[in-house]
């Protein structure tokens, strides 16, 4: 992190623990409808960051980016089996496309505003991007990987940061 | 702050395999799309980028026609150690439907794009589905803007893949027939594949990046959210400097989608009174999705700059909305819209400097 930014929050879900989706319905008052994995991993991890920072949302004018190395791959690979063999696939379609991810966040943290999904090197790269953008409002960054089908290699890592001149009272 | 200008543009595109083949192209009424029939024996009319080499192995095809765009862009005559920014919906899935190289992660096709162009700088993909190119634009202007770079390229792809059109046929969200933005009859999207390349810089040049805004509103995951629409046009308009009136041109979003392009319209009018000029390329260029900011943005600053036009269809009374039949005399500043799947919302305002 550079000198300019603090962190209000941070969590480090590598792996998350078991029973992360019932946790995440009994946070959300419901279970999220027809996201994959990789979008669910998001928002689990999105949700655990803000109610560690203290905040019931994320202001308007903050920035949210995610970014990951391979994305929805098991979504995709679902998506395209199921093209070859002709059978529709409205779901599994929308799954592949990380812009879903975006809209559950927006959705389920009651947020409407600046998000992106990026794939960059590594998280420095991530975070001076998102910098670039970044108002007093501060950001939300993201990196979330869905691992294999048997959910090895999961992560959903994610920082709330704010610019210093906002200095909150306790950093966490 | 340093000044953003486009200093340079590429594109392929179903009008033809090069930005000036297009506005010859455009001039003539441009190409019918072709039929494409998938798995199933579904079909729906399709842009494929018109071109004659042999598409049949996917990578080496598409690393010619990417190397040939960014060439026209005057990319690769500057310093390649600016940011790339690959912007795209489906990247490399065709290739990946051929090879089946799926242990590749996201970042495989920009890999592959930084090793054929020789680039040197930071390579960063957004995958925005429609709004991919938009995001990537407002970026790579933030970039600039702040002295972080001199230089960048945005290079919006969506490449032959069977996926994408599957997904959306899946959705029923395509027109059999042809589409008609704004249009009386209007029954869905006619997609398109497209690659196309703007060349970021902060050396003077004809159009300058005013500002942009994107929004994300997760209402609705695949369609247009009336008030999200509005908050975008209200930010790209403030961080612009500029007012609803400044505005002369509108380059919509509106791709012929029954709900979408209703939504879109009303959100306009509320903005906008009276409503400035609008036009759509997509009935000619089909929706080429995450490269969509990038190749509209570079076809319609061309018309703009060669008086070319895209024909305008017949109109839908519910919309009050009416497409421009032919380009407007007087444009300074023009607002380019793109809307997207997941509740993405982008405007790019670009300011005309050859008008007094």
């Amino acid at each position: 992190m550079t000198a300019d930014w603090i962190v209000m929050a941070h969590v480090g879900l590598t792996p998350p623990p078991a029973g992360w989706r019932d946790d995440l319905a009994r946070r959300l008052g419901q279970r999220p409808r027809r996201l994959g994995t990789w979008a669910e991993l998001a928002l689990y991890g999105a949700r655990q960051c803000l109610d560690a920072a203290g905040e019931p949302s994320l202001p308007k004018d903050a920035v949210l980016r995610v970014a990951s190395q391979a994305g929805p791959r098991l979504a995709t690979r679902t998506a395209v089996s199921q093209c070859d063999t002709g059978l529709p696939m409205p779901f599994a379609f929308l799954q592949s496309q990380p812009s879903q991810m975006l809209g559950a966040l927006s959705q389920h943290l009651d947020w409407r505003g600046d998000a992106r999904f990026l794939v960059t090197p590594d998280h420095a790269s991530m975070l001076h991007l998102a910098q670039a953008e970044a108002g007093p409002a501060g950001l939300l960054l993201g990196w979330v990987e869905e691992g294999d089908a048997a959910g090895q290699g999961q992560q959903s890592e994610w920082w709330r940061l704010l610019p210093n001149e906002n200095r909150a009272p306790k950093l966490r | 702050m340093n000044p953003v200008f486009l200093a340079g543009r590429g594109l392929a595109s179903s009008l033809g395999p090069s930005l000036g083949a297009a506005v010859d192209a455009l001039r003539q009424g441009g190409p019918s799309p072709e039929m494409r029939t998938l798995t199933g024996g579904f079909a729906w009319p399709f842009h494929a980028i018109a071109d004659d080499s042999d598409k049949g192995d996917w990578w080496p095809w598409v690393r010619r026609l990417i190397t040939r765009v960014v060439a026209d862009s005057g990319a690769l005559a500057s310093d390649r150690r600016g940011p790339l920014f690959l912007a795209s919906s489906s990247l490399d899935i065709g290739g990946r439907e051929q090879d089946g190289g799926f242990e590749h992660g996201m970042r495989r096709l920009a890999d592959e794009i930084a090793g054929w162009l020789n680039w040197t700088g930071p390579v960063i993909t957004v995958s925005t589905a429609c709004t991919s190119a938009s995001n990537a634009l407002l970026t790579a202007a933030a970039l600039i803007r702040r002295g972080d770079a001199c230089d960048s390229l945005v290079l919006g792809v969506e490449l032959p893949n069977r996926l994408t059109l599957a997904g959306f046929g899946s959705m029923q969200l395509l027109s059999p027939t042809a589409a008609r933005p704004l249009g009386a009859g209007r029954d869905g999207l006619v997609l398109g594949e497209a690659v196309a390349a703007l060349h970021l810089s902060r050396h003077p040049s004809r159009w300058r990046v005013a500002g942009g805004a994107n929004v994300v509103d997760g209402t609705d995951p695949a369609g247009a959210v009336q008030q999200a629409v509005v908050e975008m046009c209200r930010r790209a308009l403030s961080n612009s400097g500029l007012h609803p009136q400044d505005i002369d041109l509108i380059k919509l979003q509106a791709a012929g989608s029954g709900a979408n392009d209703a939504t879109e319209a009303a959100a306009l009018h509320e903005v906008f009174k009276p409503l400035p000029p609008l036009v759509s390329l997509k009935a000619n260029l089909g929706h080429t999705l995450g490269a969509s900011g990038a190749a509209e943005i570079a076809l319609l600053t061309a018309c703009l700059e060669s008086e070319a036009w895209p024909r305008a269809t017949p109109p839908d009374p519910a919309l009050n909305a009416v497409l421009a039949s032919q380009a407007p005399s007087h444009v300074r500043n023009v607002l380019a819209t793109i809307l997207g799947f997941g509740g993405g919302h982008t405007a790019i305002v670009l300011e005309n400097g050859a008008s007094s």
